[in-house]
This record gives C-alpha cells, structure tokens and sequence, in this order.
C-alpha cells in the first residue's frame, strides 16, 4: 500500500521585513522557511500507519516549490517517509492553490497511492483549499478537518472522525482512494533529529518537471489558476496611546479623549 | 631470651601433615575461585564499547595511589566515615601486608633459597604494627556498625525515589544484607584472629621464646590474661588454638574467594575507577563516533569499559544521592540508583559465559535494572554527584548518552523537541530572529564594535539569555556600559552568534549541537580578536572544554575574572562601597565545572559587600534547577523546584540583603523563586554586574540605560 502526503515549505516572517518591488510579496530575504505545522501531523499519521502494519506500506511525499524546499523534504524523510519528490517549473510560479492541486493531482494519478493526506490549510497562505481541490481533480471522494483515522493497510475503505463546529465530532467511512485534510492534534508529531536530518540528505530526492506529469505550462502560474493576488498590504497599526502623567492629568487627558469619541454631544 | 630465630610465629606447630595438606588444597581452591571471579568481572568490562584513556599511565596511577592513601576524597563531607574508612583501610592493608610475609617466608624464600627473615626483632615489631593493625580495623568496623545501625542516615536508605514500594527493586534489602554480612565477616575474622593470637600464648605459656615476648602482641597478650584468669589451661589453650586456627583461616579463605562476587570488589574497583578518571568528564561530554549506528547508550553493551567498571566502583555511599538537586526536589532521579541498576543490568547480562541476545540488553525502561526516561531527563547535568564521588564514577556523561538515544528516538517532552526545533531554526531558544540578537545594543548611548567587521581586544560572547531576555537584557546593556567606561576595546558578534549549545549538548542532541558549535567556530574564526569574554557561564564551559574539540580554541574568560583584572589594573574603582550583606550563589558551569570560585567572591569583597556563605557553596552549590536544558522542560506543577529550595537556604541567613547571581539564567530562575517561596521584600535577588554598578557609578554623560 502507498499513503502520498503533500507538503508545503511554509514561510514566516521576520523582522522588519519589507514588500517586494513588483507589491505582490515579501521580499524573500525576510522570509524563514519551515515544514508546515499541519504536514507535521499528516506525515505523522502516514508513517504511524506504516509502523502498525504488517505488510508494506510506502509513504512517499510530495511538494511543488523551487529547491529551497528540500529542506523540508529532508526534515520528512527524516520522520520516516520513504521517497520524496518535489515538482517545479519557473511558469508554476504564480499558482494559486487551484492550480498546485492540479499538479498534485497530476503526481497522485502517477504514484496511484491508496490514499492522499494533506494538512487541513498552510500556515502561511491559509487557502485551507489545495486538498480538496487536489480530490476534484482526481474525483476521487474526500473529507476535511480529519481528527483521528482508522485505515488498515489492504482494506477497500477507511473509518475515520472529523471536527464540526460546536465541538461535534463526526464519524465516516470513506471508500479509497480518497483524499483526507488532517487536523493539527490528530497524533504527536516525532521530533526528527539533526543526526536523522542530516543522514536523509543522502536520500535522493526526485525532482519532476510539469512534463513528467503530462502538464504544460498553461495548467500553472497564473494562466491554471482561478485566482491572482494583486497586491499585498500591511495594514495601519491601532492608535493605542499611553497616558502619562499624575493621576488627575491622566483622568483630564482620558474624559477628553471619551469626549472626542462621543463627538459634541454635551 | 634464647636464639633469635626461636622468636617468631608459631604456625603449623602440632598440625598432622594430612591437616596442612587439607589447609593448602583449601587455600588455592580459594584463590583459584578468586581468580575465576576476576576474569568474570574483566571479561564483562571488555564487552563494553572500546575506549582509548588520553594521559600516561604513571600519572594516572600516581594520581590514584594519592587518593588512595590519603583517603581524600573518601573523607569529603563525611569526615567520621572517612576516619573510620582509614582506619579500616589502613589495618587491612596491614594485616594483608602482614599474611603476604608469611607467605613470602615460608612458602617462597625460606624453602626455594633458604632465606629466613621473619623472626627476631623484625617479628616482634611486626606483631606489634600488626596486633595495632587490628585495633584500627577492628575500631573502624564498629563505627560503621553504628552508623548503619543507629544513625540511620538518609544517604544510606536504598529507598528510591524513581520505584514504588511493592516494586521489585524498590529498597533492594539485599544490599542491606550484604552491607551487614560484610561488616560481620570481617568483624569476626579480626576478632577471631586476636583469640587465636590469646589461645596460642596460654598453649605455649611454659616456652619462654613465646611467653616472655607476648606483649610485643599487646591485644593477644591481655585475652591471654583474661582467659587463663578465666581457667583456662595450656592443654585446653592448644585444644582452642586449633579449632579457632581453622575457623579463622577458613573465614578469612571465604572472604577471599568471594571479593570479586560481592561488594568487598571495590577495593579493586574503586582503586581501578579512581585511576582511569576523567578530570573534564562532564564539563567535555564525549563526540559520537562517525560511524556509530545508533548515537548514544542504548544497550548495555553501549557502555564503554571504563563505564562498566565505574557501575562496579561505587560504593553506595549515598553522597551523590544526597547532593543531587533533581532527588532534593522528589523527582524521580537518584544518582546512586542510575549507577546500580545499570550495575545490576550489567551483571545479570554480562556476567554468563555467552552474551544474551540482543532484545535482552535494552537498558530503556521500567522493568529491574532499566532505567526509565522520566529519570534521565529529571537530571540537570549540574555535576554534583561527579563532583562528589569518591571513587570517581561519572554519573552525567552515562546519562547524556542515554538522553541520546531518547533524543533519536524523539521520547521527550514536547516542549523541549519544539525548543530544540526552534534553536535549529533561529539559533537561538527564544524564537526571536536572528537578526535581533543584537538588538539590546541599541538604547546603549555609544556603539559596539562589529567583531565581524573590525578588530577587537576582547571578543564578548554574550548568549541566548543575556541576549533575549528583557530582564536580563538590562543586565547586558549594564555590562557593556561597565566595559566602555572601563576603556575596553571589545566588540560582540551580532547575528553571527548563535546558541552556545553547551545546554543543546546536555539535552542529548548532539547533531543540533554540533551545528550550533560549528557556526560559532565559522564566526568566530572570521573574526581578530584577543581573548574571549562572557558573562555566560554555560557558553563559556563549552567554548572553553568542548570547542576545541571542534577545531575552535580560544583564551576564553568568565566576567568575574575578567571583571576582577579590570579593577586590579585600576580601570574600574569603587566609589561608592556597597555595604550589603550578600550571599553568593556558585553558578554549576562556574564553579564546580571550571573551578571558578574565588573572582566572584573577591569582587563582593571588593565592593564592601558582607559575605555570608550558604551551607551548600563552592563545589557543593545547589543548582537553580535550569541545567541540562531542564530550562526549557516546565517542571511538575505543586513539587518544589530546585530554586525554591535554594531561596529557602538563603532565606535562613539573618539579615540577608542581597542573593547575588552571575548567571544569567540564574537570575530569571532565582528572581522567579523569590517571588513564588513569598521572600519577596525580604531580600533582592541581584547580577554581581548590578552591583558592581551601584558601587562604580557611571560618570555623568553616560548614564546608563534605564
């Protein structure tokens, strides 16, 4: 059996960054790469399944992105999956989540996996979308927000629970191949070691292009997406303001500042 | 007196030849058993991991013979078990010393050569050092009888605090069992031996050779008294003789067969342990090897030779028990109890003619002899159970090396792996950018040298915490204001530093570490300077024990000395004597890890302060609890923490104003401690840096920072 597990290196930002020229990112000097906290647990899970089972279970992940990425396919294969590949073109560049899916999509048909995880959404982006979008491509069936998984290795269909609002919980049987979106808390992530991180650089990782996939060029970037971003802002600070002073001038200053909410009203 | 040759010891006299005979098949059974135990015992040391000891042999062993004879360190804050062991010691030795001539006489030189030495004066002088032998023997075994037996010291109860009573190995009474038989034994065969001694003089009352010489065996001679007072007759004393001749020489034959199965081993291995001693042992842990297939001790196998044989040294003295920080507070940790179960791990496997499968030799868990890793990571590496130890075991680097197959194996606390993540990410423990680190710098009214980019006299390195943490950033610019008014041409690394990882390598992660060391060594080779300044004590034990060992040595300086010159060549001068009554808490990675004890002190001194010691001070500092990453693990909510039971000992000095750090982490610990045991108002917690501040004002212009 093969689990795929799609993953993103995620970005966050650090200090007093600024916005690239063209007003559409952050310059990428600002930005400090990681593994995405939800593929920590997708991969987690992936690989649980593979320590339980007693035949052979594969687990094999993916990412589109440029090379900086195999850092975070290292950090996977560290954990416990088995191969790595990782999809790029200059024209992928520009994608929206539409369009990775579609790529995904693309792999998955390849590596035909008896299941597809993702983490519920990216902690930088947030589309929460590349997931299921990857299942519509695939048509295969699919669930979100997954909270715990009972999948044996060989079986036509999984049992698993996923989060509702209001703190409900619902159970499932999904027949596979199947896409499911895991939720953070679903297991506990292991710790990779950098002695386990630095023997997985050795592993090789296997770097696709679009026509390896049977895609073009027209399938990413902008031209396969649904959506573009225009620009990105950073929106004004709040007007919090310290008042100093003794304690009458800071009752004066404080009854003005109530006055000038309320505007002229006596 | 008659022929001097007439004068000596009486010894096969009146035995029929079949008696001797029985005697001598006896003896080498004996001693054959007592070899085959030693092979036992060498052949499971060399199934151990190999080891190559660094240091000459002569220095070792004249290292060990000091310790040995001196009993220094046996007497280390236990003065009445170290006089007692002396004694014991000593009157042993003697009285081996004393049956080993006899041997030599009569079964080696008198009938190979025909030489013969023993008799005469030098017999009767050697029965005199030899009856007062006994006295020191035998005085030294009643005193141990009672402190076991009436004292009842803590140190002693094998109760461990990381089992349950109605576990398996809870308070191991066997130990109890063995203790007592041992104390016997040798209680009886000293005694025995004085009334066989008595016996003999009563037998051969009417040989004046014997008779008229008997109180040249003071102790032998006054039995003799008593017992011919008591009755007894020359034929009843021949009758005695014999029957206590055997019983004593059997006993004593017992005794020697079985040193190498039971605790009396440590006479061997205790002399063998403090021989093969590393003096840095946990202030350099080891490397792993290349080409190791797992990192760490996972197997009992994993230990090297010279670990098996510190597992067969201790004594079950108890002082590391009793100093341990972590079984002060009732976490689940004993020092002395990580040592025995590895000991009784190590024999049940590694003791059997062939060595037990694999799956067998997991020292990981629950079960008797494993240990499990609530245990190992309750330990803060503060080293005061190696620093104790009187027979040299180096409990802390057995323990890192276990935290490293944890460590592989991810079994840790979940806030600690997403420290250790964010070290790896950022540098630093904190989660702050990089670009940050020197961040502190900026309120202070002049610049500081970018060590990357000019030369500096003096490189500081300043650490994570002093770096990032908002009380101890004031601390930092404090220090930095200190060095600029004092003239110092210094300069720091910025974002070129990283982590120190003297606490990333005590958690178990040495791959992190060896990052971390290595971007330090990358950043400090690009940059000119003299000497290494910081006023962190964890990075500085490993900038200066460990980095050399990755390709990085540096002339490196803990503030307080450093501090110390900077007033004796008069750049700094107090102005203002702070007239304080002060308590001085020895940072672990200081004092006991680098022997730094004096600057700190010299500096109160200096600034007018009242020191006032802690019972526990110097080498026996009491850690704040932080060490060995235990700072980023939140310990057990309602259990008291190292730090609070430090506060308390300062609490109980009358009058204290001030309790002075010179750690960073200290003092976020020790503030925090203050506040939680309700001392706060009673006395501050304070950086020696703040003070010496207060006494050196700054001059006008350069205020410093709020």
């Amino acid at each position: 059996m093969k689990i795929l597990v799609a993953v993103k290196q995620v970005a966050a930002l650090d200090e007093d960054f600024t916005i690239r020229a063209d007003g559409r990112d952050v310059d990428e000097e600002f930005l400090l790469r990681d593994l995405n906290e939800w593929d920590d647990y997708s991969l987690e899970e992936a690989v649980k399944i593979k320590e339980a089972a007693s035949q052979p279970v594969e687990v094999v992940v993916i990412t589109v992105a440029p090379e900086h990425a195999d850092e975070a396919l290292r950090k996977c294969l560290a954990k416990g999956a088995d191969r790595a590949i990782r999809v790029w073109d200059e024209a992928v560049e520009g994608s929206d989540p539409i369009a990775i899916a579609r790529v995904i999509a693309a792999a998955a048909r390849r590596e035909s996996p008896a299941m597809l995880f993702a983490g519920v959404q990216s902690s930088d982006q947030a589309f929460a979308s590349t997931g299921v979008a990857a299942a519509a491509f695939l048509e295969w069936p699919h669930a979100a927000v997954v909270t715990s998984l009972k999948l044996s290795p060989g079986a036509q269909s999984a049992v698993f629970r996923r989060e509702l609002e209001g703190g409900l919980l619902e159970e499932v049987e999904i027949h596979c191949p199947a896409v499911l979106t895991i939720q953070l808390g679903i297991n506990t992530p292991r710790y990779a070691s950098l002695r386990s991180i630095k023997q997985a650089a050795a592993k090789p990782i296997e770097v696709k292009s679009l026509s390896d996939l049977g895609l073009n060029t027209a399938d990413v970037g902008e031209a396969g997406s649904a959506s573009r971003v225009r620009r990105m802002v950073i929106p004004d600070k709040g007007r919090a303001q310290l008042i100093e002073g003794d304690v009458a001038a800071q009752a004066r200053r404080l009854a003005e500042i109530i006055r000038e909410f309320q505007g002229s009203a006596p | 007196m008659s022929r001097p040759d007439a004068v000596t010891r009486i010894l096969f006299e009146a035995f029929p030849t079949a008696e001797v005979r029985l005697f001598y098949v006896i003896a080498y059974t004996a001693i054959a058993i007592f070899f085959y135990g030693v092979y036992v015992q060498v052949r499971k040391y060399g199934r151990g991991a190999p080891l190559r000891l660094e240091g000459g042999l002569g220095r070792r062993l004249a290292d060990m013979a000091a310790k040995v004879f001196s009993h220094r360190t046996v007497e280390r804050r236990d003065p009445a078990a170290g006089g007692a062991h002396r004694l014991i010691f000593y009157g042993f030795l003697l009285l081996f010393l004393g049956t080993a001539t006899i041997t030599l006489q009569y079964d080696i030189l008198e009938p190979l050569f025909g030489i013969r030495f023993w008799q005469g004066p030098f017999y009767l002088v050697f029965s005199l050092v030899l009856d007062l032998a006994g006295i020191a023997l035998l005085g030294g075994l009643i005193y141990m009888m009672y402190r076991r037996g009436w004292l009842k010291l803590p140190k002693l109860d094998y109760a461990r605090p990381d089992r349950a009573p109605g576990d398996a190995d809870f308070d191991r009474p066997q130990y109890r069992r063995e203790d007592w038989a041992f104390l016997w034994t040798l209680l009886v065969i000293g005694f025995t031996g004085y009334l066989l001694e008595a016996a003999r003089l009563v037998w051969l009352h009417d040989r004046p050779d014997v008779w008229d010489t008997r109180w040249w065996s003071p102790v032998g001679a006054a039995l003799a008294a008593l017992l011919e007072a008591a009755g007894l007759g020359a034929h009843g004393g021949g009758v005695l003789r014999l029957g206590l001749w055997w019983f004593h020489g059997l006993l004593a034959l017992v005794f020697i067969a079985l040193i190498p199965f039971t605790k009396v081993k440590h006479i061997f291995t205790a002399a063998a342990s403090l021989m093969v001693r590393d003096p840095r042992a946990a202030q350099r842990l080891p490397r792993v090897p290349e080409n190791a297939q797992t990192p760490g001790i996972a197997r009992i196998t994993d230990l090297n030779w010279k670990q098996l044989l510190n597992l067969d040294a201790c004594t079950k003295c108890g002082r590391c028990h009793e100093a341990c920080p972590a079984r002060a507070v009732g976490a689940p940790l004993s020092p002395r109890d990580v040592i025995l179960s590895l000991r009784e791990f190590a024999s049940a496997t590694l003791e059997s003619a062939s060595l037990p499968a694999a799956a067998d030799l997991d020292v990981h868990g629950k079960s008797p002899g494993q240990i499990s890793m609530e245990t190992l990571w309750s330990c803060r590496t503060c080293m005061a159970c190696v620093e104790i130890c009187p027979v040299a075991v180096e409990h802390v680097p057995i323990i890192v090396q276990m935290r490293r197959k944890l460590v592989e194996d991810g079994a840790m606390d979940p806030l600690l792996a997403k420290t250790l993540q964010t070290i790896h990410k950022s540098g630093n423990s904190f989660g702050e950018s990089k670009r940050k680190r020197g961040s502190w710098s900026k309120p202070l009214p002049f610049r500081i040298k970018d060590a990357r980019k000019e030369p500096v006299q003096v490189l500081w390195f300043v650490g994570d915490y002093a770096s990032f943490d908002p009380r101890n950033q004031k601390v930092t610019q404090t220090f930095a204001a200190l060095l600029h008014q004092a003239g110092v041409d210094f300069g720091i690394l910025y974002d070129g530093e990283s982590n120190a990882g003297n606490d990333v390598r005590r958690v178990g992660e040495e791959g992190l570490y060896e990052v971390l060391a290595g971007a330090n060594i990358a950043a400090l080779e690009g940059a000119s300077f003299d000497t290494i300044v910081t006023t962190d004590p964890h990075s500085y034990n490993t900038i200066r024990n460990e980095y050399p060992d990755f390709g990085g040595t540096y002339e490196i300086q803990h503030y307080t000395s450093f501090m110390r010159r900077l007033f004796a060549e008069g750049k700094l001068k107090v102005t203002q004597p702070v007239k304080l009554r002060a308590t001085f808490h020895d940072p672990c990675h200081l004092g006991r890890f680098n022997k730094g004890y004096e600057a700190p002190r010299e500096l109160l001194k200096l600034l007018g302060c009242e020191l006032v010691e802690m019972g526990r001070c110097r080498d026996n500092s009491f850690c704040c609890g932080a060490g060995g990453g235990r700072i980023w693990i939140p310990d057990p909510v309602g259990a008291e923490k190292p730090a609070q039971n430090r506060i308390r000992e300062a609490a109980a000095i009358p009058g204290l104003d001030v309790y002075v750090v010179s750690c960073p982490k200290d003092l976020t610990m020790f503030e925090d401690a203050l506040k939680t045991t309700g001392n706060e108002g009673k006395f501050v917690v304070k950086e020696l840096i703040e003070l010496i501040r207060e006494a050196v004002p700054a001059p006008r212009a350069e205020a410093a920072p709020a």
